[in-house]
């Protein structure tokens, strides 16, 4: 379970997390959406002790990861994957070293049993015979997949992914928020879902949180966000301009 | 141009001291978790060789090459006041004094931060505005331990080995040319070397190696991993290291000298 509480975050004056206060309950999805500059993927790189809140509380399956050592934080991160925004694979290693990367730090697997779960995701995620691919020879959608096989190789209980689908055509994020999809049927995994492609999160998520200007403006289920009678939230699920 | 209030030159005097207080202090924090990392040992032994060929062996042809022609240098520069004087049987000690001493460990300092530094720099500032140096600590690895002591060990050793590589490449491209153009035999080169240098001179331009390699290692990692801003963050940060690593390697070999001497 994640609980975040009264966390506050400025940047220079301006208060770009304000207050947020959220509960994101074990073995669930969260889709986090809102417009560019909400807070979204600050707020998630929060949680995953990547950046330092001013103020407040994030427990992690318990443990506040707000204001511990990087030694007691690292235990906390080997239970959480992460898909970056902007794919964030390592350019000097291949395909293959990528996503084997996390349990080559784990240890304890041979070279040959890391490399056959390695080949195990490439399928899964339609990409065989890129293992020897540098990432500067992969397209926006293949970096992305690569991507998510490296945040799920090693089975965190709990995934963070950063905006999965951005600047990718709708054929490719159909598969990608399909690998979601999957993800969550198999359960047990809690996780929070940035994106700003609405239609494609609609489906995957079993709840949605609505931010705006460092705060959180909504949060419910699917129904709960499509009955809502707030003028600005229906306009965003709806993906419609303001009058 | 209207020239500065007071109020505004104090200002931007303040300014310019803090950035330079950040960056030192930065630096000092930076070595001190590096250091942390050799009690007990942590290091990734695959990037460590990586680095080690990559900064040792790549480098190894420019400083050769380098070398040799600082070592001609050295000859042509005394050549005239050799033939004067008709010291020949000095031209290898005074060659190999400037060279041992002091030219090649700066020479060799400066190819480094120019090629290895710079290197260093642009790589890991790619990293950080792309954020894999996130995705590592989203992964639960200390880029510390995993990215900045491989290339802390590689850049100091492969500094020192260079250095020794350079002298001796240096002293051959200083006979070379002592023979070429004074007529100065290899083995009266030699002769002149070996009587007159001492182990005390070797030694002390590798010291200063071995300083300038931990100041390049240093102050290229600082400034790339404090790296904001895309690709001209990237940029600035490259030039900020070469220029405060050059700045570096003349202030301590100013001290290094005046101590040891």
């Amino acid at each position: 379970m994640i609980r975040i509480s009264e966390v506050y975050k400025y940047r220079g004056h301006e208060c770009v997390i304000n207050g947020v206060n959220l509960v994101i309950p074990q073995g669930t999805q969260v889709g986090l959406i809102g417009p560019g500059g909400a807070g979204k993927s600050l707020l998630m790189k929060i949680c995953a002790g990547l950046v330092r809140p001013d103020s407040g509380s994030v427990l992690i399956d318990g443990t506040e990861v707000v204001g511990i050592g990087e030694v007691e934080m690292t235990s906390v991160r080997s239970k959480i994957g992460m898909l970056f925004q902007n794919y964030a694979l390592f350019d000097f290693m291949t395909v293959e070293e990528n996503i084997g990367f996390p349990l080559r730090q784990l240890g304890g697997r041979t070279d040959d049993e890391i490399r056959d779960e390695v080949n195990r995701l490439l399928l899964a995620v339609d990409l065989p015979n890129t293992q020897k691919l540098f990432p500067n020879e992969l397209s926006g959608g293949m970096k992305k997949r690569v991507t998510f096989a490296r945040a799920v190789i090693a089975n965190p209980p709990i995934l963070f992914y950063d905006d999965p689908t951005a600047g990718l055509d709708p054929v490719t994020s159909g598969k990608i928020f399909a690998l979601l999809e999957e993800r969550r049927e198999r359960g047990g995994t809690t996780s929070i879902v940035v994106s700003h492609d609405i239609l494609g999160m609609r489906d995957i998520c079993d709840s949605f949180v609505l931010m705006d200007h460092g705060r959180i403006v909504f949060s419910g289920t699917r129904e709960e966000i499509e009955t809502s009678t707030r003028p600005f939230v229906g306009q965003f699920w709806r993906g419609e301009a303001d009058d | 141009m209207q020239p500065l209030s007071p109020s505004k030159l104090l200002t931007r005097f303040g300014a310019a001291f803090m950035a330079i207080a950040l960056d030192v202090g930065g630096m000092a924090v930076l070595f001190y978790k590096v250091l942390r990392c050799f009690f007990p040992p942590k290091l990734d032994g695959m990037e460590t060789w990586r680095n080690l060929y990559k900064v040792g062996v790549k480098s190894a042809p420019i400083v050769v090459v380098t070398a040799l022609l600082v070592g001609a240098i050295m000859v042509i520069q005394s050549g005239a006041l050799v033939a004067q004087f008709d010291a020949f049987g000095l031209l290898g000690w005074g060659a190999a004094f400037a060279t041992l001493r002091e030219v090649g460990p700066i020479m060799i300092g400066l190819m480094f931060s120019g090629r290895v530094g710079a290197n260093n720099t642009a790589e890991l500032g790619t990293m950080k505005v792309t954020d894999q140096i996130d995705a590592l600590r989203a992964l639960a690895i200390d880029p510390i331990t995993y990215l900045l002591v491989p290339r802390f060990i590689a850049i100091v050793s492969m500094m020192f080995l260079l250095t020794i590589v350079g002298d001796l490449t240096a002293l051959v491209g200083g006979a070379y040319t002592g023979q070429v153009l004074l007529g100065v035999s290899p083995s009266l080169f030699a002769s002149s070397v070996i009587e007159y240098i001492k182990l005390e001179d070797l030694f002390n331009g590798l010291f200063k190696a071995f300083t300038f390699g931990v100041a390049i290692a240093v102050v290229s990692s600082h400034y790339g991993m404090t790296t904001s801003g895309g690709a001209v963050g990237v940029g600035r940060s490259v030039n900020n290291s070469v220029v405060a690593s050059a700045v570096l390697i003349f202030v301590l070999d100013y001290f290094i000298t005046s101590i040891l001497h």
